[in-house]
């Protein structure tokens, strides 16, 4: 019998008991539909993740700070607090020579602002993080609005995360956002305290997870400067009037006040909250930490590790949703041997007749294989159309969810062509391999005792 | 000239505690061109040695040569094709496929044995269908045939490979007397005029008579054979 004369009357004996093949394809589908839907998700998740590294460069970064043996993820939010190796212009100068380094940035943090003012209207913000850094091209970010900061915005401009310019209003309306000056306040000002407000023109708007502003190095790290002179400035001014009404004398507190003391620089105290580290490509990681640590002692992490570490966790979470979707599949087989063992009984006199007229047990076989690989090819078909279905919908639910987390995304879910291949492929075997059972029962029926069957 | 050759064909069955002897030691040799009628009572082994003649049966001992080949040994791909290319089955209760329609029905044999493609599977089927009056109930399905009409359709299935070999049984089983001679009519002209070896299980004296040759069978042993044979 010819293949596609096969493929003809196993589709006819299909079409012949609709009911009971859409239901059989239905399962099969279902199945198809939660194995691809969540490796989907696991392989969104990651290209996803290692995109957005690879956009932001932070794939060949690698972040050095005080402590070694710090994961990627805490050499982000460490601070420098005067423990560990101090992170100083002799470490960049040292970093800056290391084989496959690009570029060096240190990182001052910061910030704790409370408030935000533009175009006269103020928000509360609880707490915002500054970030200061050189504009040498060592760390970027996905810009959503404007550009990013570069080494002539010195002094004036900065870069607001989303996250930010939702907080002070500006959510949609990042391009408005541009141009205009925008004053952070460490307290509210009728108890400033001498603190120094930052001023920032804002160059433009870039997609992060974390409420800050972005300022060059220089600028961050004068703020702590400024504030420790008003504070001086403040003292001195109680000192004066202390001294007036003293009649001159010099209160014993105040001989000892010393403007450099209050020109306090956390940066020469404690040296830098870490110093980024742009390589040439993130399969130096292994190397450049290991030369951070002999030449420096500091401790060194990579953004690859994160990432490889977040597969591996996504790989994990993978193929356990994978399995579920696999018992679908597996109860899905089921109901394809039911289905056929079923076909094989309704059928027997027509084997029978098909023998006589010259079937061999092989071409009986086939016959049933072919039937039961139809099913699971059409479950497949199906399963993956409908899983393009549910990746749309679900991209318009995270897309709105993400954007409210302050991150640029669209369409993070989508089904990898290779693996909606590999799942018709897969559900087409299933289909084969559950319908051998019944098609070698069909096979090896006597065709005389089939010719008798009632 | 011998077509069929058969010798020392046994065949046993077990029906609960009983063996059931449907062929004991049957010799016989069927010649081209012959009218055979089997007839016998009913268990008597008649339908196990036509099914033996045409390939779907094989005996526990004795052979069955073909073309010098001994379709007692013969692998189910070969018996397949045996079956395909030279026998025409035609049965008492008409097996044909319910849901397909006369021509469909007729042309399976050259579906299954891969013969031509479909306009020339067409063209065959219906020269089959013509030669037994039927051109015009191509599209019928069984159901909307007479049982006579069926049967023909059943004939012309069995023609349409162009065997050496049609073995019927039991042919008009299922007909009134009337369409009953008419089918035989047919089988009798196929091998009048077209010199197909013709081969009718029967236990009706009538249509025995119409053979050249008749064997009876008792106990799975040929008791009695009148023709030249």
């Amino acid at each position: 019998m010819k293949a596609g004369d096969q493929f003809r009357t196993g589709w006819r004996n299909l079409s012949r008991q609709k009911l009971r093949t859409t239901l059989t394809i239905f399962a099969i589908v279902i199945g198809a539909v939660s194995v691809t839907v969540m490796l989907s998700l696991v392989t969104s998740a990651k290209s996803f993740l290692t995109s957005s590294f690879e956009k932001t460069g932070e794939i060949k970064r690698v972040i050095v700070t005080s402590h070694q043996n710090l994961s990627y993820r805490e050499s982000k939010w460490s601070s420098s607090d005067g423990s560990g190796v101090r992170l100083t212009d002799e470490i960049v100068a040292t970093l800056e020579t290391i084989d496959h380094v690009n570029s060096v940035s240190p990182v001052v943090t910061g910030g704790g602002f409370n408030e935000a003012s533009v175009d006269g209207k103020t928000e509360s913000l609880n707490g915002a993080g500054m970030f200061g850094f050189v504009p040498n091209g060592t760390i970027h970010w996905e810009v959503l609005a404007g550009r990013e900061l570069e080494a002539s915005d010195a002094g004036t401009g900065g870069v607001l995360t989303q996250v930010m310019a939702n907080s002070i209003g500006y959510k949609g309306n990042y391009e408005e956002l541009i141009g205009k000056t925008v004053t952070f306040l460490t307290a509210s000002k009728d108890q400033q305290n001498g603190q120094t407000p930052l001023e920032v023109k804002v160059v433009g708007v870039v997609a992060a997870e974390d409420r800050l502003v972005i300022v060059d190095l220089e600028m961050a790290a004068g703020l702590y400067r400024n504030a420790g002179q008003g504070e001086y400035e403040k003292q001195k001014a109680q000192c004066d009037e202390m001294t007036k009404q003293n009649g001159g004398n010099v209160p014993p507190d105040c001989q000892k006040l010393d403007p450099n003391q209050f020109g306090f620089d956390p940066i020469k105290q404690y040296g830098y909250a870490s110093i980024y580290v742009d390589m040439e490509d993130d399969k130096y990681a292994d190397q450049v930490i290991n030369d951070v640590e002999k030449l420096t002692g500091a401790g060194a992490a990579a953004g690859r590790d994160e990432v490889d570490d977040q597969n591996k966790a996504f790989t994990i979470i993978g193929l356990v949703l994978g399995g579920i979707g696999g018992i679908a599949l597996f109860v899905a087989a089921i109901g394809v041997i039911n289905t056929m063992v079923m076909a094989t009984l309704e059928r027997t006199r027509e084997i029978g007749i098909m023998r006589a007229i010259g079937a061999t047990k092989k071409t009986v076989r086939r016959l049933f294989t072919v039937e039961a690989g139809v099913l699971g090819f059409m479950g497949g078909v199906f399963g993956v159309a409908l899983s393009f279905g549910v990746a749309t919908g679900l991209n318009q639910i995270l897309n709105k969810q993400l954007e409210d987390n302050g991150v640029a995304a669209r369409n993070v879910v989508s089904v990898p062509i290779g693996l909606a291949l590999i799942v018709i492929a897969v559900t087409t075997g299933i289909g084969m391999l559950a319908g051998r059972l019944p098609a070698r029962r069909a096979a090896n029926l006597d065709p005389v005792e089939a010719l008798r069957y009632e | 000239m011998s077509l069929i050759e058969c010798s020392g064909l046994t065949k046993t069955y077990r029906l609960g505690d009983e063996t059931v002897h449907a062929l004991d030691g049957v010799n016989l040799t069927i010649n081209e061109g012959d009218f055979v009628a089997i007839s016998g009572p009913s268990g008597s082994g008649k339908s196990t040695l036509a099914n033996m003649i045409g390939g779907l049966d094989q005996p526990d001992s004795g052979s069955v040569i073909v073309n010098g080949n001994d379709l007692a040994k013969a692998r189910d791909k070969d018996l397949a094709a045996y079956r395909n290319s030279n026998i025409g089955f035609v049965f008492q209760s008409f097996n044909l496929q319910a849901h397909e329609t006369a021509l469909e029905n007729v042309i399976s044999p050259l579906v299954i044995g891969g013969v031509g493609k479909k306009k020339s599977r067409r063209e065959m089927g219906m020269a089959a269908l013509a030669r037994l009056g039927l051109e015009d109930r191509a599209k019928h399905k069984p159901s909307q045939l007479s049982g006579g009409q069926r049967q023909r359709v059943a004939i012309a299935r069995a023609l349409v490979n162009s065997p050496k070999v049609v073995i019927a049984d039991e042919p008009t089983g299922n007909l009134d007397s009337q369409r009953g001679a008419g089918v035989m009519d047919e089988l009798a002209r196929l091998n009048r005029e077209e010199g197909i070896t013709l081969i009718v299980i029967t236990h009706d004296p009538n249509i025995a008579k119409r053979a050249k040759r008749v064997l009876n069978i008792v106990d799975g042993r040929i008791t009695e054979v009148r023709g030249e044979g």
